[in-house]
C-alpha cells in the first residue's frame, strides 16, 4: 500500500511538536550518549596514535668496541654489522654515530665531572636502529650481543617498552569498553524514550488499526520521528566530538614533548568516528522506534 | 454476510466467553446482541474485527474465512468493518472533520475523495456545521454521532457497534439508533451488542440473545425480554 510522502512528512511534523517534551527528551538523551561514544572513540584514536608515535622513538643501540681503532668511518667489520641489522626483520633503519658524536652528546646529556671521565677515543661509537616492531627489540638486541666488534651490552628500553605496550593494551580495551556500554545504554534510553512516546499515543495506534491502516503505515511514521530524533541527537554529537578535537589540537600546540601533541589525530580520522556517530544515530532513532512500536501492532 | 460455526472462544483464566455458537447474519440485516454483561457479546464483536482468533470453529466474513486470515490481511478485513464503541474512541486533538478524515487517510484515499466525502457524511449525521470542533467541545451524542460518521465514511460492507448508547441519555440514543437505521437502509449490515433494553424494543429488529456464551435466542422482529 502507498504511503504518501505527504502524509508521513505532516504526520511525523505534527507528532514531534505534540509531543516536544518528549522529542526533547530523545534528542538529548542520543546527544549525550553519542557525544560519549564519540570522545572515547576519539581518545582511543589518540592513544593508536600516540603508541605509533613512541614506536617511532624506539632505539636499540649497539655500541661499539672503543678499542677497535675506528675514529670516523665504519670500516669492514662495522659494514657487516649493519648489514647484519638491515637485513633483520623487525629493524626499520640503522644511523651510525661516530665516537666523535656520542662523546658530544655524552657531553651534553651527563653532568660535567662524569663526562671529564670520557674522552672521544674511550667513548663507543654505536649504531642506532629504530624497529618496526617495538616488543621484538630484546631478540634483536640478542642477535649482536657478543658479536665480534660489538662491546658488551646491547641497550634497548625493554621495561620501558613493556610498560608502554600494557598501558596502551589497557587503555584501547578500557576504551572500547566504555564505548560499547555508553552506545548500549545510549540505545535502552533511547528504545525506552520512543516506546514512552509511543504508550502516550496508544489510542490513535488503536484507532488507525480499527480503520483498516496496515502495520507499516502505523510504523513510518513513528520511524521517521525516531530517525529525526536520531539524526538530532547525533549532530549535537557530532559537534562535540569536533569541538573536543579542536580544542585538544589548540592545546596541543606545537609543544612536541607534550603527551596531547602525540596525541593528535588525523582529519580523516575524526571524520570516520563522526560519520560512525551519525549513522549510529540514524539507525538507533529508527530501530528504536520499530521495536518500541511492536507491541502495539498485529504479530 | 456472516457466519459463525459452531464457534468456541475461552480466555487463557479459563472463562468460556463464547460456547459453540452458530449465527448467520445475511447482507443488510439489522441485528440486535443482548444479553447481560459477560454473556459474550463484545466477544463476538472482537471476533468479527479478528481481534481475538476463536478456539474452535468457523468464522466468514463477506465470504472470507477470517479465523485463518494472515497478519498481513487484517488491515484489509477492518476497510471492511466500521466500528463505534460505547466510549466513542475519538482523537481528542484532532477536529471533527480531522477525526473523520483520518479514517480515510489511514487506507491512503487521496485527498480529493476526503474533500468530498467527509462532508457530506457529516451532513448525514447532522454535523455538518461542526467540522471543526473537537472532541472536547462536544455532547456525548455528538461524539457518538462522530464516530458514527468516522465508522461510515469508508462506505464499509458492515457496520459493528458495541454498546453504541451505553453512555448516552434515553433521548440522544434514539437519535443515535435512527442514525444506525439510516445507515442500514442504504444496504450496510449493521449489527448492536446492546443491554439497552429501551432501543430494542423500539426498533423491533432481529434480536439474538446470548447468556454465558450461549446462543438462547434468535427472534425475528424481537424485543430484550424474554418471551414478550
Amino acid at each position: 500500500m502507498a504511503v504518501s510522502a505527504q502524509y508521513v512528512a505532516r504526520e511525523t511534523a505534527t507528532n514531534l511538536w505534540r509531543n516536544r517534551l518528549m522529542t526533547i527528551a530523545a534528542i538529548l538523551t542520543v546527544a549525550v550518549s553519542l557525544s560519549l561514544v564519540g570522545v572515547s572513540l576519539l581518545l582511543r584514536q589518540g592513544v593508536a596514535q600516540a603508541t605509533s608515535q613512541w614506536q617511532h622513538g624506539v632505539n636499540v643501540l649497539v655500541f661499539l668496541d672503543p678499542t677497535t681503532p675506528v675514529p670516523t668511518t665504519p670500516t669492514a667489520q662495522q659494514h657487516t654489522i649493519d648489514q647484519q641489522l638491515t637485513q633483520l626483520p623487525y629493524v626499520k633503519s640503522c644511523t651510525y654515530s661516530s665516537q666523535a658524536a656520542d662523546y658530544a652528546q655524552a657531553k651534553r646529556l651527563l653532568d660535567p665531572s662524569a663526562a671529564s671521565v670520557l674522552s672521544v677515543a674511550t667513548t663507543p661509537a654505536s649504531w642506532r636502529c629504530v624497529l618496526s616492531q617495538p616488543s621484538e627489540a630484546a631478540a634483536v638486541a640478542r642477535q649482536f650481543t657478543g658479536f665480534p666488534g660489538v662491546d658488551g651490552q646491547v641497550q634497548y628500553p625493554q621495561k620501558a617498552i613493556r610498560t608502554m605496550e600494557t598501558v596502551v593494551h589497557v587503555l584501547d580495551a578500557v576504551f572500547l569498553v566504555l564505548a560499547v556500554i555508553l552506545l548500549l545504554s545510549a540505545a535502552v534510553l533511547i528504545l525506552n524514550t520512543i516506546r514512552l512516546a509511543i504508550f502516550a499515543r496508544r489510542r490513535e495506534v488503536s484507532v488507525m488499526k480499527l480503520v483498516g491502516a496496515t502495520n507499516w503505515f502505523i510504523r513510518i511514521p513513528f520511524m521517521f520521528e525516531g530517525i529525526v530524533q536520531g539524526v538530532a541527537g547525533a549532530a549535537v554529537a557530532v559537534l562535540v566530538t569536533i569541538g573536543l578535537h579542536a580544542v585538544l589540537d589548540h592545546f596541543a600546540g606545537h609543544d612536541v614533548n607534550s603527551l596531547l601533541y602525540d596525541m593528535r589525530t588525523p582529519a580523516p580520522e575524526v571524520a570516520m568516528t563522526v560519520v560512525l556517530v551519525a549513522v549510529i544515530g540514524v539507525v538507533i532513532g529508527a530501530a528504536g522506534s520499530a521495536i518500541g512500536i511492536r507491541r502495539f501492532l498485529d504479530s | 454476510m456472516i457466519r459463525f460455526e459452531n464457534v468456541t472462544k475461552a480466555y487463557k483464566a479459563g472463562t468460556v466467553a463464547v460456547r459453540d455458537v452458530s449465527l448467520d447474519i445475511d447482507k443488510g440485516e439489522f441485528v440486535f446482541l443482548v444479553g447481560p454483561s459477560g454473556s459474550g457479546k463484545t466477544t463476538l464483536i472482537r471476533l468479527l474485527l479478528r481481534e481475538e482468533t476463536p478456539d474452535q470453529g468457523r468464522i466468514w466474513v463477506a465470504g472470507r474465512e477470517i479465523a485463518r486470515l494472515s497478519p498481513w490481511r487484517i488491515p484489509y478485513l477492518r476497510r471492511n468493518i466500521g466500528c463505534v464503541f460505547q466510549d466513542f474512541r475519538l482523537l481528542p486533538n484532532k477536529s471533527v472533520f480531522e477525526n473523520v478524515a483520518f479514517a480515510l487517510e489511514v487506507i491512503g484515499r487521496p485527498r480529493h475523495v476526503v474533500e468530498s466525502q467527509v462532508p457530506q457524511v457529516l451532513d448525514l449525521v447532522g454535523l455538518g456545521k461542526k467540522r471543526d470542533s473537537l472532541p472536547g467541545e462536544l455532547s456525548g451524542g455528538e461524539q457518538q454521532r462522530v464516530a458514527v460518521a468516522r465508522a461510515f465514511v469508508n462506505r464499509p460492507l458492515l457496520l459493528l457497534a458495541d454498546e453504541p448508547t451505553g453512555n448516552l441519555d434515553p433521548a440522544t440514543s434514539q437519535g443515535i439508533m435512527k442514525l444506525l437505521d439510516r445507515i442500514n437502509r442504504t444496504g450496510t449490515t449493521v449489527v448492536i451488542a446492546t443491554h439497552d433494553a429501551g432501543i430494542v424494543d423500539q426498533m423491533r429488529r432481529r434480536v439474538v440473545e446470548l447468556h454465558r456464551g450461549e446462543l438462547v435466542r434468535d427472534q425475528e422482529r424481537g424485543v430484550y425480554g424474554y418471551g414478550t
